[in-house]
């Protein structure tokens, strides 16, 4: 305890050193913690879009399906596939995809048509609250098109218009027919902004003459259980297909997340080590000026791991209340933009995408345990590293030297 | 009288090569429990070598120290710390008292490093307050303290642990004669009461006086060692 109430005292012989350094580390605490909690949030969002909104945390296709693209490669014994995740309680929607050229007026573009059940895709992603314009699709076929939004600015079509679908199928004929617009997307990336047209299966099934065949089961549980365990549930039943997280479907924005990440670990590694060389400044000057006083603890018999200890206790004291102070300071920040998140839509109106993911044009934090008790337990590791080489300095000092020391 | 302290042919040099400075050289002596102690000479004649390498503070080149039968020239540093913690209490010229500390706490250090319990601590610690005059001061800083009241607590702090020996490096030297005759008058007092051997560095002429041993040096040699009677001490005037 007096070895506590001396560092505390020491610390607060020079007020003003003391007091910049208390203040330059709380507030790096705060700024590591918001900024953790915000890049978390943005992680998340970007994760959470990637797979509530198309991907799903896993998809089911048949082996040969994503690399040929062929119609024929059609998802083996579906129902048992479909029947686990129900039984699993995740969320499961069938598709079928099929290319085509759509026309209006003068203009024709090709689009990738991709049949859903309107009901279950709906519990299985959020695409549908994603529409720029009109409706998503009604839970009965009824030849209604959802479109890109880049599709539809080609086409020059607006919701209600009529589109003419023609389409090579599956038995080799020749399908046609009329449909209408029911709904335009938001920008959700190029991929599906410049192509997509999607249709109820039913329809589909008609136009494409599936014959109750599809190339894709998505699965979601809604953040439920990791894709893992997803994929895990499913993959006994899903034997001969290929079963895919959504990382390995989306590799490159699996890396930009491992990109992400490693960028905070550098920006978290800038601020320690500005904290750290504070610390080691502050320290270095506070043993600097009580060169005598360690001399004549020396003397009296202490010895030098005692002198380490009183020297660390001052940075550890430091450490600690700075960073509860910087922590309060941070998880209020924390806690407040994940309830009032900064609003983005003044930069880009028409909505942010990377990597064909849409981002919420809300920029939320996420405020987990994590991002406050990470930085404040690193803080107080980088405190005590960086006292060491002063608080070594001090023990090693030789008492005869010291104590003549002015 | 047991003895408490021995020095053998001690030689303390400085320097590298050709040019060699010897503080100290072939210096041998001893001195008693109860001795009250003072090594006179002018500056450069040796004192605080001497009292460095009696505390284990510094270490001769050449000879024996030994300091209550043991032989420190050859202990390693932790054994050097735990002998001074221990054995040795010091008093400097400058008090050399932890500023951030009061005059209780500056005392108490040194128990607290022996691993005494906060109640031992408090019980002595107030104890010897009381005796070295400080008796309601124990909560002032040393900068609320004059100067003699500061060497007041540096001797409490140098007995608290009850060591064989007490060295003082000029502990008259930076306090007015008023002062000094009352901080001698205490160690003095010490020194008969509860035997507690002293050994002083000094070219007080005070001190020289009060010392009933006297150690002469000049140029790192010891020129007379004179034995003296006690004298009839004046009550305290700090």
């Amino acid at each position: 305890m007096l070895t506590l109430r001396i560092a505390w005292r020491n610390l607060w012989r020079n007020n003003r050193r003391t007091a910049i350094t208390f203040a330059a580390l709380s507030l790096n605490t705060a700024v590591l913690i918001a900024s953790f909690a915000l890049m978390l949030g943005m992680l998340d969002d970007l994760v959470r879009n990637a797979t509530d909104l198309v991907v799903g945390q896993v998809q089911v296709h048949h082996p040969k399906y994503r690399s040929e693209r062929s119609i024929y490669d059609t998802v083996i014994k579906p129902g048992d596939i479909l029947q686990a995740a129900a039984s699993a309680g995740i969320a499961a929607s069938p598709r079928a995809y099929g290319f085509g050229l759509v026309s209006h007026g003068k203009n024709s573009a090709g689009a990738r048509f991709c049949g859903v059940f309107p009901e279950k895709e709906k519990k299985t992603v959020e695409l549908y609250k994603h529409l720029l314009a009109g409706n998503y699709l009604p839970d009965k076929p009824g030849k209604k098109l959802v479109l890109g939004r880049k599709l539809a600015k080609t086409l020059e079509v607006k919701v209600g218009d009529e589109i003419i679908v023609v389409v090579q199928a599956a038995d080799g004929s020749m399908g046609n027919d009329i449909y209408h617009v029911a709904g335009i997307l938001k920008s959700m990336g190029e991929g599906i902004d410049r192509t997509l047209a999607m249709v109820h299966y039913k329809d589909m099934e008609d136009l494409f003459a599936l014959n109750g065949t599809f190339h894709e089961i998505v699965l979601n549980s809604s953040g439920k259980m990791p894709e893992d365990k997803v994929a895990a549930a499913i993959l006994p039943s899903a034997k001969g297909n290929e079963v895919m997280t959504w990382r390995q479907l989306m590799p490159p924005l699996n890396d930009m997340l491992n990109a992400m990440n490693g960028m905070l670990i550098l920006f978290g590694a800038i601020f320690f080590l500005a904290a750290g060389l504070g610390v080691m400044n502050t320290m270095l000057m506070s043993t600097f000026e009580r060169i005598r006083e360690f001399g004549l603890l020396k003397a009296i018999g202490a010895t030098p791991w005692r002198i380490i200890k009183e020297v660390s206790a001052e940075a550890l004291l430091l450490g600690v209340a700075s960073t509860l102070a910087g922590g309060a300071i941070g998880t209020f920040l924390a806690w407040y933009f994940q309830y009032h998140p900064i609003d983005l839509t003044g930069f880009a109106p028409d909505g942010i995408s990377a990597m064909g993911v849409a981002m919420n044009p809300e920029w939320r934090a996420t405020l987990s345990p994590e991002t406050v008790w990470m930085p404040i337990v690193v803080m107080w590791i980088i405190s005590l590293l960086a006292v060491l080489w002063p608080a070594v300095r001090a023990a090693r000092l030789d008492p005869v030297k010291a104590l003549v020391q002015v | 009288m047991k003895e408490i302290l021995g020095l053998e042919a001690v030689t303390k040099e400085y320097g590298q090569g050709d040019i060699k400075v010897f503080a100290l050289k072939d210096v041998s002596m001893s001195v008693n429990q109860g001795d009250f102690l003072a090594l006179a000479g002018p500056s450069g004649s040796g004192k605080t070598t001497m009292l460095n390498l009696i505390g284990g503070l510094d270490r001769p080149t050449h000879g024996k120290v030994e300091v209550d039968g043991v032989d420190i020239s050859r202990l390693s540093g932790g054994a050097l710390s735990r002998l001074r913690l221990h054995k040795i209490g010091f008093v400097f010229q400058a008090y050399n008292l932890i500023p951030v500390l009061t005059a209780y706490e500056n005392a108490e250090y040194v128990l607290m490093l022996q691993g005494a319990s906060v109640k031992e601590r408090k019980r002595k610690i107030m104890s010897l307050l009381k005796e070295v005059g400080l008796d309601g001061k124990e909560n002032r800083y040393p900068r609320e303290l004059s100067g003699g009241q500061q060497q007041r607590v540096a001797i409490a702090r140098a007995i608290a642990a009850e060591p064989a020996l007490v060295l003082a490096d000029e502990p008259t030297a930076n306090v007015d004669s008023k002062t000094a005759k009352a901080l001698l008058d205490l160690m003095e007092r010490l020194n008969t009461e509860k035997g507690i051997t002293f050994i002083f560095s000094t070219h007080d002429p005070a001190v020289m006086d009060r010392a009933r041993k006297l150690v002469h040096l000049k140029d790192g040699k010891i020129e007379e060692i004179e034995e003296k009677e006690s004298k009839t001490r004046e009550p305290n005037a700090d």
